[in-house]
């Protein structure tokens, strides 16, 4: 397990990706990649935008604990970029965003 | 082995390479020497030749055009795809379609030479063979083309009869 400021990192049970990548590999080989890793119980990849050369993809993972350096690193090795992390649910339970006031205004 | 469209392209290609320019070389010599072992001698030294032409010629020139679609995808990713899946994949396509093509042009270039490989000797039979080959290679070409089949059949015997004429006409010369 990964250790952050001295401390034991906390399981990973969700990961949402915003990812950059070329449109070989397709996106089901990419989710397929995803999907055969340790500890991954599931993957879903949306595809919201598609430009000549690349294509932008949201990649959800799910899993009891996923190893989120091996989730960058299969994106990588597949010539993906990550180019952010949209939502990330760590910890003994998955715990859903809530809405605030200022989401309801 | 399953072939892709752009394999497929190789495999056409290649063979009617193979397959002609070899024909050409059987028929030209057979007019100067019937020994079998000067028309194989000569025949296989062509399909030698074009086979790795044609292979490296495809390696060449897949090579170029990969590594230009590489580094288009590379400045729209803003990285380097070196040592990546995507990297690994362009070669094995280039690899793959070098062999296809040389590969084809060799087996095809044995097609007219089997009847000298075999002792029977006859320009005929080789035109023959030739012919039925072509035949076989419109259907296939009809088929990854999505092409009415006596349309591309139609096409490849009519190329082969030509270039066959061609030889011909200048072998006639040759003996005038």
């Amino acid at each position: 397990m990964t250790t952050v400021i001295g401390r034991e990192m906390s399981q990973i049970r969700r990961l949402v990706l915003d990812v950059l990548k070329p449109h070989e590999p397709t996106n089901v080989e990419v989710a397929s990649a995803i999907g055969d890793l340790q500890d991954v119980d599931g993957v879903n990849l949306s595809l919201y935008e598609v430009d000549q050369q690349t294509e932008n993809v949201k990649i959800t993972v799910e899993g009891t604990n996923v190893n989120y350096d091996l989730v960058l690193q299969t994106i990588e090795n597949l010539g993906g970029v990550v180019h952010s992390v949209d939502e990330i649910i760590a910890g003994k339970k998955i715990v859903e965003e809530d809405e605030t006031l200022h989401d309801r205004g | 082995m399953s072939f892709n469209i752009e394999e497929g392209r190789y495999l056409i290609l290649g063979s009617i390479d193979g397959l002609l320019a070899t024909l050409g070389i059987i028929l030209g010599v057979s007019v100067v020497s019937a020994s079998n072992l000067i028309v194989v001698s000569a025949g296989f030294g062509g399909a030698i030749a074009l086979a790795l032409t044609n292979g490296m010629g495809s390696y060449l020139a897949e090579s170029t055009i990969e590594h230009g679609k590489l580094v288009k995808t590379e400045r729209s990713l803003l990285r380097k795809l070196n040592n990546t899946y995507v990297e690994s994949q362009s070669k094995k396509r280039i690899a793959k379609d070098a062999l296809t093509h040389g590969g084809a042009s060799f087996l095809a270039s044995l097609v007219p030479l089997a009847p000298w490989i075999l002792g029977v000797g006859s320009a005929f039979v080789s035109v023959v063979l030739s012919l039925i080959t072509l035949v076989a290679l419109g259907m296939y070409s009809g088929y990854i083309s999505r092409q009415n089949y006596i349309m591309s059949v139609a096409k490849m015997v009519g190329l082969g009869t030509l270039i066959i004429i061609i030889v011909e006409l200048l072998r006639i010369v040759h003996l005038v």
